[in-house]
């Protein structure tokens, strides 16, 4: 009796600590933005402006590193408590498929984990300047 | 008398059309991009603001003197550390009131801070202007006033004026000039203090600069009630280093004062930093954007 009781006990721990193999460690995707439409085509006035970019750099650095990391891979430090997957900023195939006005969107307005920057960035070139420097995350 | 009044309208109509003239044809000048990232400096204030409808925790933490060394860690470990814990509320743009309690003397003290002007990046207004006034009320126990106590004894006030200069990006520095006012000091100490300060920073990464503060209080015959000045106040002396992050800032420094309001240390500071009579200390803010 006792040897079938430890036998059966010890193949559903077994059988659990196995399960625990097959449980997705990967955070969740977060699904399709839903950016307006006059966000999409929104222009960048300050496109390759060069003078800009230390300032987009210290934006990123300040505001975005701590779960974006240091270059744009969603590997922050903060990026382990997330819910969501932050995604990978450096991405060619994803920076290619956004615009601007995206990036401007997901950005600076957000959602869910990803905060709203309005009343921390409120100067418009500025924020431009983020997004140019994220442009130069891809690789 | 209706010509007269034609007259000034007339005037006046002229002037307002000529100034809508003026603005359209002037493109707009911005503020500079961040002077300082907080509105704090060590033990000062800066003429930043933070954006409207922003709530500001501060904490800040002064340890001991390091004179002893090891024995007490350089004063990490030294009994009498000063904490305040405050709040700052950005009403409207360049609009902040702010409360806080100290440790020492139980101050509780309200503030506001007006940036009137604010630097612009074409030198339209080549410097940062604000103001800054606290009321402090001590909260000791009345019996350390002695006899004929009065509540309005326990109130000190202090006004400054700040004027900085972002020099370029790395490189950003104030002066300020403070007035000092306590209801009640001991019988030989004035009630009154004028002092001048000068401080900036260095950023050294995106996130990180190097601070520095020299606040000197100054022995003004003319106001003073005494013919000599008994105990008077020191410099206060400090450097430090800022972190920066998206909600906090990080200042872990060295200084010379134990106070934490700016009024006790303006009137009452006795530690000389010319024989090392110096202390760690840090500060913590966090912001809510509502």
């Amino acid at each position: 009796m006792n040897i079938r009781f430890f036998s059966i006990t010890a193949l559903l721990l077994g059988a659990l600590a196995l399960m625990a193999f097959m449980i997705p460690q990967e955070k969740k995707k977060g699904g399709p933005w839903e950016i307006p439409q006059e966000y999409v085509s929104m222009e960048n006035p300050y496109k390759d402006d060069a003078s800009l970019e230390k300032y987009g750099k210290q934006e990123y650095m300040k505001h975005c590193r701590s779960c974006h990391g240091n270059i744009g891979e969603g590997d922050g430090p903060k990026a382990r408590n997330l819910e969501f997957d932050p995604g990978n900023l450096s991405d060619a195939a994803w920076q290619d498929k956004v615009t601007d006005g995206e990036l401007y969107y997901m950005s600076i307005i957000g959602r869910d984990e990803m905060p709203n920057y309005e009343s921390k960035i409120t100067d418009e070139e500025t924020r431009w300047a983020l997004v140019n420097y994220l442009r130069t995350l891809k690789k | 008398m209706k010509r007269y009044l034609l007259g000034i309208a007339l005037v006046v109509s002229s002037i307002s059309l000529a100034i809508g003239q003026n603005e359209e044809e002037k493109p707009k000048d911005k503020p500079v991009r961040a002077p300082f990232e907080s509105g704090y400096l060590i033990d000062n204030q800066t003429t930043v603001i933070q954006s409207p409808k922003t709530l500001e925790f501060i904490i800040q933490h002064k340890f001991g003197t390091m004179d002893k060394g090891f024995t007490d860690l350089f004063g990490l470990y030294a009994p009498g550390a000063n904490i305040r814990m405050g709040l700052n509320y950005s009403l409207i743009k360049n609009l902040q009131i702010g409360y806080g309690v100290t440790r020492l003397n139980m101050y509780n003290d309200f503030s506001v801070k007006y940036t009137i002007f604010e630097q612009t990046r074409n030198n339209t207004i080549p410097v940062a202007v604000a103001v800054y006034a606290n009321m402090g009320i001590d909260g000791r126990n009345k019996e350390v006033y002695g006899l004929d106590f009065k509540g309005s004894d326990r109130f000190s006030y202090f006004t400054q004026l700040i004027v900085g200069r972002r020099v370029n990006d790395w490189l950003s520095l104030q002066v300020n000039a403070s007035f000092t006012h306590f209801n009640k000091t001991d019988s030989l100490i004035d009630h009154d203090k004028v002092s001048i300060g000068f401080n900036g920073r260095a950023r050294f990464s995106p996130q990180s600069s190097i601070l520095f503060q020299y606040d000197v209080p100054l022995k003004i015959k003319s106001i003073a009630e005494h013919r000599e000045f008994t105990n008077p106040s020191k410099p206060n002396l400090g450097f430090g280093w800022e972190i920066r992050t998206s909600t906090h800032a990080f200042h872990i420094y060295v200084s010379t004062a134990d106070g934490i309001v700016p009024q006790h240390n303006a009137m009452f500071n006795q530690n000389d930093w010319t024989k090392g009579d110096l202390m760690f200390g840090f500060s913590i803010t966090r912001l809510w954007s509502f």
